[in-house]
């Protein structure tokens, strides 16, 4: 009686390493209703909601200067908001929904990590891309032709092209791996790690605050995001959104796919 | 004989559960393999350690000569089919079939869709519309024509129809005669699949109570019926699987008899009866219940 090894067998097969993670990255494609067609339609609904909003200020607003200073206003929208936390919710639901589905076409945690890191990072640049168009096609048409504001706020989609899109694709890529790192514990631990989760972060939250007020550094923080200005801040939420993504791969190299 | 899976002494707990309990067994090459057991015998627990998904507590296992925990070399050349199997959210089956070709090299798309005729599986419905049967037929397509060379089925048919089911186990046999591959199939159905079975592992309350080739099971065990008294002197001291008694008769489940103790139960007047697969594992698993009950009770 001997055992057979991966080498002795004549069926068995080795793929290298790239073709697997490319195999989970297509997987999170082979359905674009959740991860591309979903948010798009959110993204219609929310700017056909704004849109209206402008319309009634416009139609209503007769004095010049109340108007743009209602415009003003505008430049502070956060209708994009919506569309950053929606990709968040979509990175989430990408890895419970296709973590024990992948596990069972015998993909390892790690090929199945990489593979959907990689497709996370593509989906930032893409919408980033359309997010980029869009911002620009705004100032094109005056804001809609109502002087109204959702792709180009004051926080991003202003400055050069590059600007923009290096902006929206640090925002974006932050929400896909906190999704990320967020998924990993609830496929881990469920419910139990989700009010853990939740209960740490606020504490932690809580502590920074408290800590800023007890040593009056309140100023300073304030200092410290003036003198970043808002791309400045944005780069620095690349430490967040790295070690979301490493914290996510250790969650989850020890998770098992439950029913 | 050519071992893919070897496990030795292997104990899964889930607290204060022992699910699996130093299980030692071997799995040979290009065998259909049944682990059959009660609900919650620690089958999918298993199962689920033998392709990584679950991580051991105590022991070895060993398949393809590496630990599968985490190892692509191993998995890529797993494939495991769960009755429970949960598809992502919108999922239809096409979705399916189509990125299973990128994740098993040997993945037989004209087999695929044949199978997709035979089960009558609708593509382009989504899977939470899809009836509790054709769910299972995606899982047992997927496994079919993967052709991995390692397989498991885990209660792959929930729902699916006598004459799906008989399809299932025809293309299997079939395919398996084509593509000899290792099967590792666990079921509640014993009947139906112990004519497809070359051994059998049988799991109960975690500990592996039979690991034997199908074929010596099936004679493993004789029932004797008679008259009370005769068969009281023909079993003697003989270990009794299984008694039944109704008035003046008898009827007892034995182990092994030989030819000539065949020739003195005819001559006693007593009948013999073969046990089938799924009586013999029913009396087996049912005493051992009893057992631990009366240990727990003790």
């Amino acid at each position: 009686m001997t055992t057979i090894t991966l080498s002795e067998s004549a069926s068995t097969t080795h793929r290298p390493a790239a073709n697997r993670i490319l195999a989970v990255f297509r997987l999170h494609f082979v359905n674009p209703y959740t991860v591309v067609i979903i948010p798009w339609l959110i993204m219609l609904f929310i700017f056909l909601v704004n849109y209206a909003i402008w319309w009634l200020i416009d139609a209503n607003v007769q004095d010049a200067a109340d108007r743009s200073d209602a415009q003003q206003g505008l430049g502070w929208s956060g209708a994009s908001f919506y569309i950053f936390v929606y990709l968040m919710v979509v990175a989430i639901q990408a890895i419970n929904f296709t973590f024990p589905f992948a596990q069972g076409y015998g993909v390892t945690r790690r090929d199945f990590y990489l593979g959907t890191s990689l497709a996370f990072v593509a989906l930032a640049a893409g919408y980033a891309v359309a997010l980029t168009v869009l911002s620009y096609i705004e100032e094109a048409t005056g804001g809609w032709g109502l002087g109204g504001q959702m792709f180009t706020a004051v926080y991003f989609g202003t400055g050069e092209w590059y600007t923009r899109l290096a902006t929206f694709f640090l925002i974006l890529a932050f929400f896909f791996f906190v999704g990320a790192a967020i998924a990993a514990v609830y496929v881990r631990w469920r419910t139990n790690g989700m009010l853990i989760f939740f209960g740490l972060l606020t504490v932690l939250l809580v502590g920074l605050a408290a800590l800023a007020t007890f040593t009056q550094s309140w100023p300073a923080v304030g200092e410290w995001l003036v003198e970043n200005g808002a791309n400045g801040v944005i780069l620095w939420s690349l430490v967040p959104t790295v070690l979301a993504a490493v914290t996510g791969y250790f969650v989850l190299r020890r998770a098992t796919p439950r029913d | 004989m050519n071992a893919v899976i070897e496990v030795s002494g292997l104990t899964k707990r889930f607290g204060d559960v022992v699910a699996v309990d130093d299980a030692t067994f071997r799995v040979e090459e290009n065998q259909i393999s049944g682990l059959l057991g009660r609900n919650g015998a620690g089958k999918t627990t298993m199962m689920q350690l033998l392709t990584g998904q679950d991580f051991r507590t105590s022991g070895e296992v060993r398949v393809f000569g590496e630990n599968p925990v985490e190892n692509s070399r191993v998995l890529s050349n797993v494939c495991f089919v769960k009755e429970s199997q949960r598809y992502p959210e919108d999922f239809r089956p096409t979705h399916v079939f189509r990125s299973a070709a990128w994740f098993f090299p040997h993945w037989d798309a004209a087999f695929a869709e044949r199978l997709i005729a035979d089960f009558r599986l609708p593509l382009n419905r989504r899977i939470k519309k899809l009836s509790r049967g054709q769910v299972s037929a995606i899982g047992v397509i997927v496994g079919l024509a993967s052709h991995a060379p390692l397989t498991f089925f885990d209660e792959p048919y929930l729902g699916l129809d006598a004459v799906a089911r008989q399809t299932f186990y025809d293309r299997l046999l079939e395919d398996y005669a084509e593509n000899p591959r290792t099967v590792v199939l666990s079921t509640h159905l014993i009947d139906e699949v112990s004519n497809l079975l070359e051994h059998v592992l049988v799991i109960d309350e975690g500990k592996i109570i039979v690991d034997s080739s199908a074929e010596e099971l099936r004679g493993s065990a004789t029932t004797v019926a008679g008259s009370r008294s005769a068969v009281d002197a023909f079993i003697g001291a003989r270990e009794v699987l299984h008694r039944d008694d109704l008035g003046g008769l008898a009827s007892v489940t034995v182990g092994r008899l030989s030819p000539a103790e065949r020739l003195a139960a005819g001559q006693a007047g007593l009948e013999l009866a073969p046990v089938s697969l799924q009586q013999l594992i029913v009396r087996m698993t049912t005493s051992d219940e009893t057992q631990s009950e009366r240990r727990r009770i003790a």
